[in-house]
């Protein structure tokens, strides 16, 4: 699920920046060191949308690096169990199927997958299909998957997905 | 394991009516799914209620029907636990549960990683065994067999080395690093490799086995095969392997029904455990200061010497490799082949350092007359030639995968063969077949060996006899009335002039140099013998078998050995942390040495492990070369020992020639330090040997 959040950042800056473009390095620090990366609590920062404020900076002692606390919107996604996506299948093999939601990854098992379909590996790209062969699932397909469970790291976040229920499955444009 | 069917029982505490049921018996649900609705059966509340699964799992039996009246603590269904047969992350990838929560279900929990790429997706032993069957039942269906396949050194060769970047059919690509670093690497692939991967597709299922990063792994592959039709995903890199040393410890995993179809080719005998479903194949070395960049860590329990059997054609496309496969160090570089041709007494000098022609870094010393005289002095090894449209046309005359695919295609008939004959009801095993087809090439041939054991080895246990037997043939210590080969290193021996009277007689024997039994061993098909006849007054030095007909052992890291006390910290720069009184001890020592293998030959057979060996070894490479005569020479030498040994020798005067000099100093400086990572790494191996044997 998408939301658009506050949020908080601190940016530590280097002395060699202080001079008249210093905030604008600072906004350009923000979005290369927040955007694209994935927290446990609040999901994908996929991107931000306004700065709100830049804090006063605090000098380090010793040091002279200055840290800024940043205040800033941005756009997260983060998974929920139960919740349907859309996916891009990436890899299929005999224990069931990779797929990418954006920057989410999802494995969805092979049990997960509705039982008259079943792997060819011997097709290439290798696929899942139906026994009437009027629904395939392979490499690069858009799938529709209810998640069942997540992962959630410190780095980055995997799901468990399945296509056992309505609706789910090959999406047909 | 335990059972896991547990019931569901009545939520309430009242009787309640259960008004709708939302799953079917033997359908799988998750956990918060809505299994059947109900109401309070007194009707003063007509609210239904939902009832949602406490538990993941499959439902077995429905003993209430919709519409029934519930007792308190009435059961309604059972329910069977999900077993979490499919693990990804240590989540169920079943149910979504996560394991890591579940501490009790530990132990049930999947332990096979079946899929190639994917180490963290791990299944159930029972499951796997299943995957396995189906694979194994498909496999038989379509008549294929699985066939694993190296990369390095066996389809591609790869360098990290600064190459001009003009060469013809050599890619190029850019492996990202941690950080901002990464690294340029060049791969040119072995002639015909395409149609190789053609031809074996079509009987057998290929998966990439290879001891490179999983990013290097993929991005060959992908250069090899870019519609994956081939090798799909099935490609295992180090970073999936459970040991760092050998390959086999993944088949169990790959393969869980056993690996009796499954045949493999590699360079490298030792990372699978000498296993006899291996075809050994012959290194194809295309850079030739670089040996393979993904080597493994040599096995340590192994003390085999690599063979020292040089000859024109083969020194320098056989035998650098498991010197340099072991050690991707600077210094390797350097080392020096001399030899001399046979028919021509003028030496030639060959230079095995960088790619001398074009490189700039090294091209300072003599390696201008290398450029001409390559061509004449190896047909096996890539040439160098310019053309005019300014790319660098090279002639490689690498055809090992034609033979290749020839033995994978023996292999397949037989197999199938032996499996319509079996009656379909039981599957052959390749690890039999491989030797079988092997044994089958000489089969009936009876080889006897005029100078290539030495007096004081026994015969069974020479190298020679083993791959002559490996092939099938029959060995013998004299000739007896099946004879039919004399396999001689130099005419004018009594075998090889008796051998000339009784040719005159009866039926024909077949003299010839070790050349046919080693070419024999590595095409597995029996080689016309008049290709390699023994002329008379020749003499051939390949006394032993090159490395890919018989076990390689890898070389052990030889900057260890070569201080004599053994220190670490020595190998790093020994003239640091040496007293001049050490220093002079070790000149002493050297001199010493070199003098007395002065004395004794002056054509030793040496790779520089071989100077690095125990005793005993040296004493039979004396031994070896005292037999055989001075018109053959080779040499390989470290620089830093040439150096040493180059001020003893003009001391001496024995030897006037010219010894090469390093043509860059050994200092490793030449390069940013984080493209040397794998030397670093050897250093490290050797640290840590040095801590455990301290204990």
């Amino acid at each position: 699920m998408f939301y658009h959040i506050s949020l908080e950042h601190e940016i530590l800056l280097h002395p060699r920046y202080f001079g008249p473009q210093l905030l604008d390095t600072v906004k350009q620090k923000l979005y290369t060191e927040v955007e694209g990366t994935c927290t446990g609590k609040y999901g994908f920062v996929i991107a931000v949308t306004t700065i709100d404020s830049i804090g006063a900076g605090l000098i380090q002692p010793g040091q002279g690096f200055v840290v800024y606390p940043v205040k800033y919107k941005a756009i997260v996604f983060r998974p929920f169990k139960g919740e349907v996506l859309d996916a891009i299948v990436t890899q299929v093999n005999k224990v069931g199927m990779f797929a990418q939601i954006g920057p989410l990854s999802c494995f969805i098992s092979h049990h997960s997958i509705p039982a008259d379909m079943e792997f060819c590996p011997n097709v290439n790209p290798p696929c899942y299909k139906s026994k009437q062969e009027d629904n395939v699932i392979q490499e690069e397909d858009v799938i529709r998957l209810k998640i069942v469970g997540t992962r959630v790291d410190a780095t980055g976040i995997f799901a468990i997905g399945t296509l056992m229920d309505d609706y789910l499955g090959l999406v047909t444009q | 394991m335990a059972d896991k069917t547990m019931p569901i029982s009545v939520p309430s505490e009242k009787p309640f009516k259960l008004v709708k049921w939302k799953a079917k018996e033997g359908a799988f649900v998750s956990y918060g799914q809505i299994l059947f609705l109900y109401s309070d059966s007194s009707g003063n509340n007509n609210e239904i209620k939902k009832y949602k699964a406490v538990r993941a799992g499959t439902i077995i039996t429905i003993k209430v029907k919709e519409g029934d009246i519930v007792e308190p603590g009435g059961c309604i269904a059972d329910l069977e636990e999900c077993r979490h047969p499919t693990v990804m992350k240590e989540m169920c990838a079943e149910c979504g549960a996560d394991l890591r929560a579940e501490e009790t279900q530990k132990r049930d929990t999947a332990v096979v990683p079946m899929v190639h790429s994917v180490p963290e997706l791990k299944v159930s032993e029972e499951l796997a065994q299943k995957l396995g069957r189906e694979d194994a039942d498909r496999l038989l269906k379509d008549r294929k067999l699985v066939l694993l396949v190296d990369l390095d050194q066996t389809l591609v060769h790869t360098t990290n080395d600064d190459i001009p970047p003009n060469i013809k059919d050599v890619l190029h690509f850019f492996l990202r690093g941690p950080g901002n670093q990464g690294r340029w690497c060049h791969t040119r692939l072995r002639p015909k490799t395409q149609e190789f991967l053609e031809s074996a597709s079509k009987n057998y299922e290929l998966h990439v086995c290879t001891f490179g990063a999983r990013q290097y792994a993929h991005a060959i592959a992908e250069l090899l095969d870019p519609q994956k039709k081939y090798f799909s995903h099935r490609i295992l890199s180090r970073d999936e392997c459970f040991d760092a040393r050998t390959k086999s410890a993944n088949l169990k995993a790959l393969f869980p029904c056993g690996d009796n179809m499954v045949c493999i080719i590699d360079d490298r005998e030792d990372v699978w455990r000498h296993a006899t479903n291996l075809i050994h194949v012959r290194p194809y070395s295309f850079f030739q200061s670089t040996g393979d960049i993904n080597a493994p860590p040599p096995l340590p329990e192994e003390n085999i010497k690599v063979p020292s059997g040089k000859n024109g054609s083969q020194v320098l496309a056989s035998n650098p490799m498991p010197t340099l496969d072991a050690e991707p160090d600077k210094e390797t570089k350097e080392i020096k082949v001399k030899e001399i041709n046979e028919n021509d007494s003028k030496p030639v000098e060959v230079e095995n350092g960088k790619i001398a022609p074009i490189d700039d870094k090294t091209s300072k010393s003599g390696e201008k007359e290398n450029d001409q005289d390559m061509p004449s002095a190896n047909s096996n090894v890539p040439v160098w030639v310019g053309t005019d449209d300014g790319q660098i046309e090279v002639d490689d005359a690498d055809d090992y995968l034609i033979y290749l695919e020839d033995i994978l295609k023996r292999i397949h008939k037989q197999f199938y063969d032996m499996y319509d004959s079996m009656g379909r009801y039981q599957i052959p095993d390749l690890k039999f077949i491989i030797p079988e087809v092997k044994c089958k090439v000489l089969a009936g041939a009876s080889l006897v060996f005029s100078g290539l054991v030495p007096t004081h080895q026994r015969l069974e246990t020479s190298r020679a006899y083993q791959v002559a037997k490996s092939l099938g043939a029959d060995v013998t210590q004299d000739f007896t009335g099946n004879t039919t080969h004399l396999v001689a290193v130099r005419s004018g021996t009594a075998k090889v002039n008796a051998s000339r009277k009784m040719t005159d007689g009866k039926k024909k024997l077949h003299i010839v140099t070790p050349e046919w039994l080693w070419t024999c061993a590595e095409r597995w098909e029996r080689v016309d013998e008049r290709l390699y006849p023994l002329q008379r007054g020749g003499q051939s030095s390949a006394r032993r078998p090159p490395a890919h007909c018989s076990s390689p052992p890898p070389a052990p890291p030889m900057m260890r050995k070569r201080t004599p006390s053994g220190r670490f910290m020595d190998t790093i720069n020994p003239l640091l942390s040496f007293s001049s009184d050490d220093i002079a001890d070790m000149d002493r020592e050297v001199e010493d040495i070199f003098n007395e293998s002065d004395e004794s030959s002056t054509d030793e057979e040496k790779k520089p492990q071989d100077d690095l060996d125990d005793e005993e070894n040296i004493s039979e490479d004396r031994l070896l070369s005292l037999e055989t005569e001075n018109s053959s020479q080779d040499r390989l030498r470290e620089t830093e020992e040439n150096e040493e040994t180059s001020d003893s020798n003009t001391e001496d005067g024995q030897k006037p020639r010219k010894r090469p000099r390093p043509s860059t100093p050994p200092s490793d400086d030449d390069g940013p330090p984080d493209d040397d990572d794998s030397s670093w790494n050897l250093m490290g191996a050797a640290l840590e040997r040095e801590f455990l044997a301290q204990d």
